[in-house]
Parts: C-alpha cells; structure tokens; sequence
C-alpha cells in the first residue's frame, strides 16, 4: 500500500508545482496583449490606432493587488473551474472554447495513438518474433526510415498529391463550410472526409516508437536465461515470445502509452497547424502568438494535468502489472 | 522551431507545390448568371474575422472579436470613405457645425431597422450614450471631446463639445449606430455576443454561420434596397499559411479578396486576364524613424542631409515589388491626401534620390570623411549605429537592406537587428533603438494623422513606453500646428495647419517617409462589376457598404469593373 500511498503524495505535488508555474510564466511574458491584438488586426501596412489599445487594454482588464492576492484568487477562480474570458474569443469563456475544440483533437488523435500503438506494439513484436530474418528487416529498417522523415514534409505531400492533385480528400479543416456542426450523418461523413490525412499522417509516423521499443526489448528478453531455459524445457517457439517474452517486453511501452495519451492536448500543434484542423493544437499556438493569457494557461494547465494523471495512472498500472516494481520501492 | 518559423518553412514548402499546381489546373470560367429580378445571387468572399475558430459574434463595439459581417449589420452616421476622404450622408442625411462647439446632424426619414421597427434620432443618441456609460466600448475615445449627445427636434442629434470639436468628426462617423430597443434590454453590453439574430439597419442579415463559413443575404426592407443588387455574401475561413489560399484564389474561388499574393500578375491576374484584376492602395506611410534624443539624429541638418540619401525606387521595385509607391517626406499619402498639399512643392515632396548631394550635406554640416571614406561625426569619431527591422517581415527586410548599403555608402557604419515583431514594437515604444520602420497616417483623420507621430504629449522619456509619438519629436511649433488643427472646423483653417505641419516635416524632417504601406485587394469581375479601383477611387477598398452598393451584375456593363 505504500506505494500506492507515496505515488499520490508525488502526484499532489508535481500537480501544485505545475499550477503555479503556470500562474507565473505567462506574467513573466513580456509583451501587451492588446496591442497585439491590434497590431493583428490593423496589418504591418497601416497605423495602429493607440486609442483602440487603450480601449482593449479597458475591456479586457489587467490584473490588480499583488501577485500573492493574484494567486490566491487564481487559485479559487481554478478550483471553482472558472478560468475567465478569451482575450481571442472575447466574451466568450475560456472553458466554451476550449469545449469546442477539445472533442476534435481527442477523437483524432485519440483514435491515432490508440491504433498507433496497437499496429506498432504488433509490429515490433512480429519483428522479435522473427528477429533477423527478411520480416524484420523491412519493418526495422522501414520503420527507422520513415522516423527520419520530417512529420510536417509527410503530412504535405499527403495533401498535395490526395487533396490537391488527385482531389479524393479535402486540403484542410475540420468539416466543410457547407456543413453545419451537429448530430448528423451528413456532418459525421463530412467530418470523416476530412479526418482521414490528418489521421493517416498520424498512422505513418505514430507506430514507429513503438515498433522500435517492442522489438528492442523484446529481443532482450528473448535473449534472458528464463527465455532459453523454457527452449530448453521444449516449449513451442510462438508461446515463448508471447507469454513470456512479449508480456514482459511490453511494460516500458505502457508508461509510454499513458503518457502518450496525456500529452494528446499539447502534442498536436504541427498537425493541427498543417491540416489546419480545429483542435487543441491549434488553438494552444494562436493563444501564444496573440498572448491570450487565459486561454494560454487554461490549456497548459490541461496539458499538465494530463501529463501528471497519465503518469499517476501509469505507476498504478505498473504497481499492478509487475510486482518487482512494487517490492523494489519499499525495500 | 518557433511557431512563425516552422510556418514560414511550411511556406517554402508549399510554395512549390503550389507553383507546380498552378501550372497544371484549368480556370473555371463559368459565370454564375443573375437572378430573374437582376440580382448577383451569390458573391464568395474571404476571411470573415474571429480568429482560427471563430464564433458568432456580431457586437459591433467589440472591434477585435466581431466577425467581419458585422460590418454588413449596422451604419454610420456619415461614411468617410478611405481613400480621398469624402463624406458620403447614410444614416444622416448632413450636418451642420452651429458654433465650434455644436454639430447638428439631419437623422434620414425611413430607414428601418431589419426587425421592422423605425430607426429614429433617439436611437442615434442613445448609442452615444451606451458607449458613454460603458467607456470601454468607446473605441476611438469620443467621449474624451464630447459633452452631451441628444436628439433634437423631429429628426436631429445634437453634439455638443466640451470644447472645438472639429478633430472629432471622424471619429463621431466611426461609431456604429444600434437600436435602443434591443441594446436596452441587454444586461451587460461590454460582453454582450449579439449572435442571435442582430438587429442592424444594415444592407444584409445573417443568413447561416459555420465556424468555416459565414452567409449574409440582402436585407429586402433595406432603405437603399433598389440599388442593392447582391443576394449573398459567403465569407470562406482563411486559414493561417495561405498557399491553399493562393490557390483557391488563382483558381477562381473568389470574388473578392485581401491577402497578399507574391507575383500577382503571375499567380492571378494571368489566370484569367479579363476578370482578374487587383488595385493596391496605399495605406499607411513606412518611415524611417530615427531615436532624436541620440546624436546625430537630434540635428536637423544631419536628417535633412539624410533625405536624399535613400534610393526610394529601388526600394519601390525591388524590396516592394512595385505594389507601392514612393512616400512623400511631407507625411501625407499621395494621391489621396493631395489636396491637403502645401502650395509650391516639388514633386510632391518626394525626394529624388541623389547620394552625392546628400555627401555634400553632411559634409557641410560638419559630417565629414576621413581617408578611408568613413564618417565621421563632429567630434571626429566614426559614426556607427543599427538599424532594427522585424525579422518575419521579409519585405520590410529587404527594404531595409536597401537603406542600409545607401547609408553604407555614406561612409556609416550600420548593424542590421531583426528582433521579434513583438520585441521590436516595445523597442520602439520605448526609444531603444537608433534607427528602425515606424508606420503612421494615411487615415481620413488628419488630426490624428499628424498628432500620433509628432506631439509631444504623445510621447514619453526613453525607456518609458510612448503612446504613439516614438521618434520623440518635441516641437512647440508643431504642438501649436496640432492644437489649431484639433479645433478646426472650416476646411480652410484645417488645409492651413495641414500644410505647416507639412512643412514641418519638409524642413525639419522628424522622420523619413520611404513608401506607403499597400492595401492588398483583388477582384473579379466575372460574376460582379463596380469594383472600385484606379480608374474609378469612388472609395477604398476596404469601405465595405458604399462598395458593396456599387456592384452590378456582370452581364450588365461588359468587363472593366
């Protein structure tokens, strides 16, 4: 239990430390969120108007009192989940924007890692499997090779020659402009449609960590004295690498794989950006170059906590799935 | 990789899938035909506001979240168009200043608001005061010249000033008139959304809202209506990169649109010569400002050696493209501002170009060169400084590669910096700079055109932010031209200030305008024409309603648009 005990206290901790960095870093920017928004909107070619930043500066109100009364009210304002006004959105909240969004990036990318994984933990362990034979070396070598591709240069040409030149997919967005965002079959194909680079770019790229992890370790234990001796004793090949060696060899993989899914929120700018899909990712790199503080930290405040649950999940899970782990800490 | 780097090499990239593309597809040239009742049926527009996922917001206070449609919703008093300034009556049918203190404007009989109510005088001094007691809606900062607002008579509002008003002319047009009896239900109108069927008297109504699309459709009770001949609007969401865009536009997509397109005879108007056209006017001046509290930039004989020092048509046609044009060193944009120009100038004030004649200047005033050609200041040293260009800012870039190698030749020793565009607007602001790009004027607001870079209550001491004044030109001469100008009313008084702050800038030269900044917009003339352009500056191009009054179907009068 004292694992479990003290794995909690951690997380309680790094959690704090997480909040109130993000409290801090965002007043430690330098930079007038209104006159960038200005700026913005007059364009490098006109005046900007300083009455107009003046009157931004008023609407959306600077912080008064001192940065302790700042935090404690930060703090309330938190746990009561109120996270105040879009500078971007303006009156709309923090929390409407991100609702919006959020559904987006967790489905695509949700559905991509999952299946990343799955296909990459498959690979890697057929490739241990039928470690140094031709099965190995295509996915070894085509999995290294692919890894060495820039992601933005992949997602490109996958819509330059499907979307632009062939013309079977649309070249960005989350859903046509035709199509109204609600619960319907119509919206769900279309939304589809437009998933299907974003996702497939994903798929290209997503297994490869994984392929080369499983296959990594799974060697490894292969090569372990229990993985020889159970050949000695005369058990079939296939069950070996199952049971014993991949069971084993797959354990690294799922801290990754929690972790992975934590970082959902903050991991998907680049694709986001490039297919210009409505999620998080992108919404995360337009509060930064517009210094929408509190949408800013709203969405570093997700991002952490994801990270932190994740991880807080994957010590648990890891307690469970390997004893050693759990003796180890309370010697 | 910062973001704005990682875009611009996502840029480079698509560029050439881009160029190859453009090669290869056909341009649609079908034309939509008009509807039975002569009407253009539909008209695809661009960007409609409100960031990468926009959301219904039609609060036209809210200038830096509204969707752009807003502009489509409600109107102006007068519309002072943007490119030669002229006053077009909407909303009011004229105005008449009683003393220096009291504007009358005439309310115009039967004009409705679209939920069928009248639109009355009282609902025009009713805005005013909204934005009175909510002062963060007062964007343009009326209520700093304004006293009281009533409606008077049958069909007249009152403006009286606190005290000569004439400066705020302009900003009294840019306020949006609303109707008192929807705005005074509304709890709180600083965050009041206004998605929800908005009451304008606006030409157009909002038909269907998608965070990718936005349609507006002609409003049949508009008061205007008979020369209303556009069905619909659709606004496409541009996304951030723009390549796609290019594309969408060298294609045929759009029938309007404002981005800036590298090559745009190449990449558009090639495509379809007879309809593509596009018409850059010019927006704000670009000027080298130079830090006066520093030596050599607080002598007046140094700055006016330095205006002939600068090859402006290079930086025209190389760094520019040739969209612009060279700036005036009086500070007004030519050729819309010309009638403000003092009488008996040469060529508009725009400098030739004539390095010999600028050596000679700087010679003469004591800036002389030692044996190997560099300058040297009065006492004796070599004079070095830097010069800070925003780095994204690749046009500006080059431009100032070009004035740089011309000071170069000078015998100047200079740095080029490219800070970030947010860390170069605070170094600007606050005076940490030696020489480096400021943007000013070219608006309808003269006042405001001449005050934001040369009053001295406008800006602050070095390390302090300024509010607008970021040369930090301390003048009593021109302080006195502004505060003539401020209370000017009668056109005579104000072309008599304008011209002496004019000559101001002629003379003592506060700073170097070099080009005025382009107004990107493009056109065609396929399924609309009345577009307004050079031949035809009826307004500027981003004067939405008198423009969007002057569209035609196509059939109707050939294709010069």
């Amino acid at each position: 239990m004292g694992y479990f005990l003290r794995r909690t206290g951690f997380f309680v901790a790094t959690l704090w430390a997480a909040v109130t960095l993000n409290f801090l870093i965002p007043r430690l920017q330098p930079g007038d969120p209104a006159e960038a928004i200005v700026s913005r909107l007059t364009g490098k070619s006109e005046a900007v108007d300083p009455r107009q930043v003046e009157a931004i500066r008023r609407l959306l109100g600077t912080p008064d009192g001192s940065l302790l009364t700042q935090y404690w009210d930060y703090l309330g304002e938190l746990v009561h989940g109120n996270f105040g006004l879009s500078y971007t959105y303006f009156p709309y909240t923090v929390t409407e924007v991100i609702g919006d969004a959020a559904l987006w990036t967790v489905v695509l990318v949700g559905v991509t890692q999952i299946l990343s994984f799955v296909i990459g933990t498959l690979l890697g362990a057929w490739a241990a499997y039928r470690r140094n034979s031709r099965v190995d070396s295509v996915i070894t070598l085509g999995s290294t090779f692919v890894g060495t591709l820039p992601f933005f240069w992949i997602a490109l040409l996958l819509i330059y020659v499907f979307a632009i030149t062939l013309q079977w997919f649309p070249d960005g967005g989350g859903y046509g402009g035709g199509s109204t965002p609600g619960w319907s079959w119509l919206f769900f194909s279309d939304a589809f449609q437009h998933s299907v680079l974003p996702a497939l770019s994903l798929l290209i790229t997503g297994p490869i960590g994984w392929i080369i992890g499983m296959r990594n370790n799974m060697v490894q234990e292969l090569g372990q004295d229990y993985a020889r001796l159970a050949r000695a004793k005369g058990l079939p090949q296939r069950r070996i690498a199952l049971t014993y060696g991949a069971r084993i060899a797959i354990l690294p993989n799922v801290t990754g794989f929690a972790i992975a899914l934590g970082s959902i929120l903050g991991g998907t700018v680049l694709v986001e950006t490039i297919f210009n899909y409505p999620g998080l990712g992108r919404l995360l790199l337009e509060s930064v170059s517009n210094k929408d503080f509190p949408l800013m930290q709203a969405l570093f405040l997700f991002t952490t906590i994801g990270v932190l649950v994740a991880n807080f999940v994957a010590d648990l899970l890891y307690g469970v799935l390997d004893p050693r782990v759990r003796r180890t800490e309370a010697a | 990789m910062t973001p704005r780097r990682f875009r611009a090499a996502l840029v480079a990239v698509a560029t050439t899938a881009s160029l190859t593309l453009a090669g290869c597809t056909g341009t649609e040239s079908t034309s939509a035909a008009p509807t039975e009742d002569g009407l253009i049926p539909v008209l695809n527009y661009g960007d409609f506001g409100g960031g990468e996922m926009p959301k219904e917001n039609y609060n036209p206070f809210l200038l830096a979240t509204k969707l752009s449609a807003t502009e489509y919703l409600y109107e102006r008093l007068m519309i002072v168009e943007t490119y030669s300034c002229q006053e077009i009556p909407w909303l009011a049918t004229g105005y008449d200043w009683t003393d220096d203190k009291t504007l009358v404007f005439d309310i115009r009989d039967g004009v409705k608001w679209n939920d069928g109510e009248d639109f009355t005088n009282e609902d025009v001094a009713y805005t005013f005061n909204l934005i009175k007691e909510n002062d963060v809606l007062d964007t343009a900062g009326v209520w700093q010249y304004l006293d009281a607002v009533e409606a008077t008579g049958d069909s007249q509002v009152t403006f009286t000033f606190k005290e000569p008003g004439g400066s705020a002319f302009q900003m009294i047009n840019g306020v949006p008139i609303v109707p008192e009896h929807v705005w005074s239900q509304v709890d709180d109108p600083t965050t009041f959304t206004n998605a929800k069927d908005p009451v304008g008297t606006g030409p157009m109504t909002i038909k269907s809202f998608n965070p990718r699309e936005l349609t507006i459709e002609r409003n049949p009770d508009y008061w205007q209506a008979d020369d209303l001949k556009v069905k619909e609007i659709k606004f496409h969401k541009v996304d951030s990169g723009g390549q796609v865009e290019q594309l969408k536009l060298s294609r045929g997509e759009y029938d309007t649109q404002g981005m800036y397109v590298p090559d745009i005879e190449k990449t558009y108007v090639e495509r379809d010569p007879e309809h593509n056209h596009y018409w850059y006017a010019p927006g704000g001046v670009i000027s080298v400002y130079m830090n006066l509290t520093e030596k050599p930039f607080d002598d007046v004989e140094f700055r006016r050696a330095l205006t002939t020092a600068f090859n402006y048509d290079e930086v025209v046609e190389k760094a520019q493209l040739g969209y612009v044009e060279q700036a005036s060193q009086t500070g007004l944009v030519i050729p819309g501002q010309e009638d403000w120009l003092p009488e008996g100038l040469e060529n508009e004030g725009k400098m030739p170009y004539d390095a010999e004649a600028a050596d000679q200047a700087l010679t003469d005033a004591g800036y002389k060169t030692d044996a190997d050609g560099n300058r040297l200041d009065k006492d004796g040293n070599p004079i070095s400084f830097s010069f800070k260009v925003p780095g994204e800012y690749l046009d500006w870039v080059a431009a100032s590669d070009i004035l740089i190698e011309n000071l170069q030749d000078l015998g100047f020793e200079v740095d080029q910096e490219t800070p970030q565009p947010a860390t170069h607007d605070e170094d600007r602001k606050t005076g940490n700079y030696d020489m480096i790009f400021g943007v000013y004027g070219g608006t309808c607001d003269m006042y405001r055109n001449f005050a934001d870079p040369l009053d001295s209550s406008r800006t602050a001491p070095v390390g302090k932010p300024a509010l607008s004044n970021e040369t930090r030109w301390q003048d009593p001469e021109t302080d006195a031209l502004l505060a003539d100008l401020k209370v000017a009313t009668d056109e005579s008084e104000q072309q008599e200030a304008v011209a002496g702050l004019a000559e101001i800038m002629m003379d003592e030269v506060p700073n170097i305008p070099i080009w005025y900044g382009a107004k990107w917009f493009q056109y065609s003339t396929k399924n609309a024409v009345g577009w307004p352009n050079e031949d035809d500056p009826y307004a500027g191009s981003n004067d939405f309603l008198p423009m969007l009054m002057h569209l035609r179907p196509a059939e109707d009068s050939g294709d010069e648009g």
